[in-house]
């Protein structure tokens, strides 16, 4: 099983990589520039990273045309959430309460990728920017207080954003969030 | 490695005691060990660090060098130029040394962590050169070698207990390369630098004994000098907290929102009635009226509001106490209020503490350390 970790530069990618290989994935780090015909993977987990999707998509390498023509699931995480948001027709605007650190997960769609987590759950999260839903083809499985979209689905592929951080101690669900993606990977 | 000879610069902490236990066993007579003293260690450390060094058979050299520190930061106030200023130093030396002791080769434990906030721009930890694109043998003479460079404290933790490094240096609770300068917020004064020692010996003496430990307890030290805050953040801050009030320290500390640096204002929550865990929500409440804020501490006691003058006692001491896996998060350690009490109490004791506060922030959007 491999599943390797697309870095934009946030504090957490390593630690996605760290959490994969916990659970007994070949799991290590990879560009944004890798192009799709090279990546023979199970699946694909983009990290978090300080920039935001409205100054230009030049910091994302491939990963538009990967997202768009990939046949394995994926999972982004935080700016990558944001980015499958944008291009899936949605919108990504400055939060006004941003959330920095814990928060509540509110799941509003079941879904294979919380399944055993429960309804609500603790979360941490690190965000300026964050997704509006506005007509984009995807569905919204989880919201909080501060934020309407904490977690989006493709509306046909497995391919799924989360704006809080499963790879972090403080989300203690977030290990089996990611157990959840890498059972669809097999 | 080839036939070089090489040097490991050593703390005392766990990252780098592990990795001078490991390169010693591979390399034996060719490697030498150095400790500086930068005049940033805690009451007693030096010969401590030097003695539990020892005793583990690393052949040791301490460097003295306290001035050089000093010197270098006098009058410097920013973050960032402090860090800089402690890493030129602090390689200059190493430079120096290696090349008496006619070392190619420096080994350093630079964990993830270090190579990940630097790298992000979040803070420049000292023992990351590399990932910066710094050139070490142009600048310093000497290649790295950086064996931990993919693990976390607590895998260097694992690690160490496997290699049967003795439980003090094991389980040691992380003090940064840079020590007490970072805690020392603002400018770094003898005076100022006294009281923070006196501080932090009081700190981990009472917190030392919480069950389980918090990861990491110490204390910082700023001028007690404080403004007004907004009447949105004042609302805010009784929402959660009746009877309470806000000010700012006029400093700024370092934190970490959403991958990017912040470095901003410190916000003092003072009066009013909660428990620990209702203060844990007030630094987003703050931050949400006020996005310059990153971090939040409630005043435990003191002298009053600071803003009068006369008083000889100017300084505030930071009580910070944080519980987490990895240190890339935390969240503040619930300490029992009465033992925070009798803290306060011990610290106002030590000349010059005007007040006592207990940070509240969690990581992000703090980091753990104020600088």
């Amino acid at each position: 099983m491999q599943i390797p970790v697309v870095f934009l530069g946030g504090q957490y990618n390593h630690l996605i990589v760290r959490a994969l290989k916990e659970l007994g994935v070949e799991s290590w780090m990879i560009r944004p520039n890798v192009k799709l015909e090279d990546l023979q993977v199970d699946g694909l987990v983009m990290g978090g990273g300080p920039h935001s999707v409205n100054d230009g998509l030049e910091r994302f390498g491939n990963l538009p045309q990967i997202i768009e023509r990939g046949w394995f699931p994926m999972l982004g995480i935080c700016l990558s959430h944001q980015l499958l948001g944008f291009l899936l027709g949605g919108r990504v605007v400055k939060g006004r309460k941003p959330e920095y650190g814990r928060t509540i997960i509110r799941v509003i769609e079941a879904d294979e990728i919380f399944q055993g987590v429960g309804s609500e759950f603790v979360a941490w999260a690190s965000h300026n920017d964050e997704v509006k839903q506005d007509g984009g083809r995807f569905r919204v499985l989880a919201r909080s207080d501060y934020c309407d979209v904490e977690a989006l689905r493709h509306e046909s592929k497995q391919i799924y954003g989360v704006q809080f951080h499963v790879e972090v101690a403080e989300t203690p669900k977030g290990k089996e969030i990611l157990k959840n993606f890498v059972k669809m990977c097999r | 490695m080839g036939g070089s000879k090489a040097a490991i610069a050593t703390s005392g902490g766990v990252d780098s005691t592990t990795c001078a236990v490991l390169a010693h066993k591979a390399l034996g007579g060719r490697l030498i060990c150095f400790f500086m003293d930068t005049g940033f260690m805690r009451e007693g450390e030096v010969e401590e660090v030097s003695e539990m060094l020892r005793s583990l058979g690393l052949p040791l050299r301490v460097l003295y060098v306290r001035d050089r520190f000093i010197e270098a930061l006098r009058g410097k106030r920013d973050a960032e130029e402090k860090r800089i200023t402690f890493r030129e130093t602090f390689y200059r030396v190493l430079s120096e040394e290696a090349k008496k002791e006619m070392c190619d080769v420096l080994i350093q434990g630079t964990i993830a962590p270090d190579w990940i906030e630097t790298s992000g721009g979040i803070k420049t930890q000292h023992n990351v050169l590399e990932q910066l694109g710094l050139n070490t043998v142009d600048r310093y003479g000497f290649r790295l070698l950086e064996p931990l460079l993919e693990l976390y404290k607590d895998q260097v933790r694992e690690v160490a207990r496997y290699l049967g490094v003795r439980l003090e240096a094991s389980e040691r609770q992380p003090f940064p390369g840079p020590g007490l300068m970072v805690r020392c917020i603002g400018e770094v004064r003898e005076e100022k630098l006294k009281v923070l020692r006196a501080a932090t010996s009081v700190v981990e003496r009472a917190l030392g004994g919480l069950r389980p430990p918090p990861n990491q307890y110490f204390a910082a030290v700023v001028e007690d000098e404080r403004s007004a805050a907004s009447h949105e953040a004042e609302r805010a801050v009784r929402e959660v907290l009746p009877g309470g009030r806000v000010q700012y320290f006029n400093c700024r500390a370092t934190g970490v929102k959403g991958d990017n640096r912040a470095y901003g204002k410190i916000a003092v929550v003072s009066g009013g009635k909660a428990g620990t865990e209702d203060l844990f929500r007030l630094p987003e409440r703050i931050i949400h009226e006020d996005g310059e804020v990153v971090r939040a501490v409630y005043e435990l006691g003191g002298e009053g509001s600071g803003m009068g003058g006369g008083s000889t006692n100017r300084y505030a001491v930071l009580v910070r106490a944080v519980e987490t896996r990895d240190f890339m998060t935390a969240k503040p350690y619930n300490v029992p209020m009465e033992l925070l009490e009798r803290l306060c109490r011990d610290l106002l004791e030590i000349k010059g503490v005007s007040s006592v506060c207990y940070d509240i922030t969690s990581k992000p959007p703090a980091t753990v350390e104020y600088e």
